[in-house]
């Protein structure tokens, strides 16, 4: 590989060798990476049954991630609720059925948009500082510093994160569904003319029951899990000191933005209707 | 005794509101600091420096580098809206005759360009603040001010023009993607045949016409603010991992309050 061509009609075979080798070489990364995240995941979850984890951390990292977090959900899920109304309102004008906005809005934003959103939101705010801060750690030699004091690392710094990351993008994911409608209602009433009251009466009017919610939520706690898994491998996997943090915040939010889509799928479809 | 609490409740309330206070004052600054990068911008647009190029290189680097990533996500987004959207209508009516037709609309108009352009905040955003951030760290920036370089004209007007571009062209493109993803998968999930879903006869010249004003806004919004957030980057190489983190909101968020308001705006225009 590392010896130049010898002469001119190999040139081309040895062109094809390399297009080979660096396909090859990045599905065997690619594959390297998965399998690292799986073996994250297994090692918090032996740290989780019987809970070994640090306490004091793990609430620390709930207040860094939920309550700072709330601002930007909150931003979020009342435009979220409202572009869904403007979306739906133009299908509920053309069959003149005001009386279904409220499922109309309702049924995409619980199942789909809040959840999505919110893990998107979620995975650029948490996600990424998460990855940050655990690389810049690595990089100043902080993981070794625990090591060196018998502190399990996974057990002190990234079973918390977990637990933190998931049980944030839940309650933050049940809140922002709330928002949403509350937005969704009181913008339908001052561009549509639907009141308040129809709104909320196609909410529940049967069309739209608790699996919806419990669809959305189930998602959420799948979405949570990815930016976990993801923000913390690469947090961890960090080389190359400063710039290396910044590649691996750019990998680990693309990653989880991957992840999110692609495990959303996989969810709509095992959860059916 | 009773003075003692009445002062501290006192102290308490004012210590709050000048937090409250603080944090209006830090978000009016960010605005204004961030609406004078758009007109420099704009301006440096017209009047600026042509560094031969700077341009094609960042159009590469924002279009080119991301045309698999955001294939990927919106191929999965397309399968993933069109079986929701055929749970929702068999709820009310046993017939996907409008479904292509409907979905086609609502992702001409909206879905295409705004969740695309998440995406795109998320991958080309954090690249942006972490690029010019780590210019910043290290003192590159400077370097540029040293040399009469404004960082406004030699580093974000090539990726503003790039992203204007880039963004409109990768959107269209994804929006095919998610597409042609929805209709395999109304085919697969629901039997609805090809000739069925492939049915244009909803959109609208106003559709198309919000549905590029989104790609344009967004196109330029996420260089601008993660630009901004780029250079206003401090404190070292942790500074850096904020200044992304603080990209990836701002932009998205700028992304949603844009599309508030051309949606809005969008409904208002063109009424159906």
């Amino acid at each position: 590989m590392s010896a130049p061509p010898m002469n001119k009609p190999n040139a081309a075979s040895s062109n094809a060798t390399a297009a080979a080798a660096a396909l090859g070489a990045s599905a065997i990364a690619f594959a390297a990476t998965v399998g690292a995240m799986f073996l994250l995941l297994a090692r918090v979850v032996r740290r989780l049954v019987p809970p070994r984890i640090d306490a004091r951390e793990t609430l620390a990292n709930l207040y860094k991630m939920g309550v700072k977090s709330l601002p930007i959900v909150v931003i979020t899920a009342l435009f979220t609720g409202a572009i869904m109304v403007i979306q739906a309102a133009t299908i509920v004008k053309r069959y003149g059925a005001e009386g279904l906005l409220g499922w109309g809005a309702g049924f995409g934003t619980l199942r789909e948009i809040a959840p999505l959103l919110t893990a998107l939101m979620i995975s650029g705010r948490v996600g990424a500082n998460n990855t940050a801060e655990l690389g810049t750690m690595v990089v100043t030699e902080q993981f070794d510093a625990l090591r060196v004091l018998a502190i399990d690392p996974i057990e002190f710094l990234i079973a918390p994160r977990f637990v933190g990351i998931i049980s944030t993008l839940f309650m933050v994911t049940l809140f922002a569904d709330a928002l949403a409608l509350f937005g969704a209602a009181y913008t339908g009433n001052a561009l549509l003319g639907v009141s308040t009251t129809t709104f909320y009466n196609g909410l529940t009017s049967g069309l739209l029951n608790f699996g919806d919610v419990a669809t959305g939520l189930i998602k959420s706690v799948v979405f949570g899990l990815v930016i976990a898994v993801s923000s913390c491998h690469f947090g961890i996997v960090t080389k190359g000191g400063a710039p290396g943090v910044g590649r691996a915040v750019n990998a680990s939010v693309m990653t989880s933005a991957g992840g999110v889509f692609l495990l959303d799928y996989i969810t709509s479809f095992a959860l059916g209707g | 005794m009773k003075n003692v609490y009445s002062t501290k409740f006192v102290n308490a309330t004012e210590s709050s509101l000048a937090a409250l206070g603080a944090a209006a004052i830090d978000l009016a600054a960010g605005a204004r600091e961030l609406y004078s990068v758009f007109v420099r911008t704009l301006y440096y647009v017209f009047r600026g420096r042509r560094e031969p190029g700077a341009l094609s290189r960042q159009m590469y680097e924002i279009g080119n580098r991301s045309l698999l990533f955001l294939s990927v996500t919106m191929g999965f987004l397309g399968m993933i809206l069109v079986y929701q959207a055929g749970l929702q209508a068999s709820r009310i009516v046993p017939d996907f005759t409008m479904l292509g037709a409907t979905y086609l609309e609502l992702l001409v108009r909206d879905f295409a360009a705004s969740l695309g352009a998440l995406m795109l905040a998320t991958r080309v955003g954090a690249g942006i603040a972490a690029e010019i951030g780590s210019m910043v760290v290290t003192e590159q920036i400077d370097a540029l001010y040293m040399c009469a370089a404004d960082p406004i004209d030699f580093l974000i007007k090539p990726r503003f023009l790039a992203s204007l571009a880039m963004t409109t062209s990768l959107i269209v493109w994804s929006g095919t993607v998610a597409f042609l993803a929805g209709a395999a998968t109304a085919w697969f999930a629901f039997g609805v045949p090809f000739a069925t879903f492939f049915n244009p006869q909803l959109v609208d010249a106003g559709d198309i016409a919000v549905g590029l004003a989104k790609c344009l806004a967004y196109g330029a919004a996420i260089p601008i603010v993660s630009g901004y957030c780029g250079l206003s980057t401090f404190g070292g190489s942790a500074g850096v991992g904020l200044a992304t983190t603080r990209a990836v909101v701002n932009s998205s968020l700028a992304i949603i309050v844009l599309n508030f308001f051309i949606s809005g705006a969008g409904f208002l225009l063109f009424p159906a």
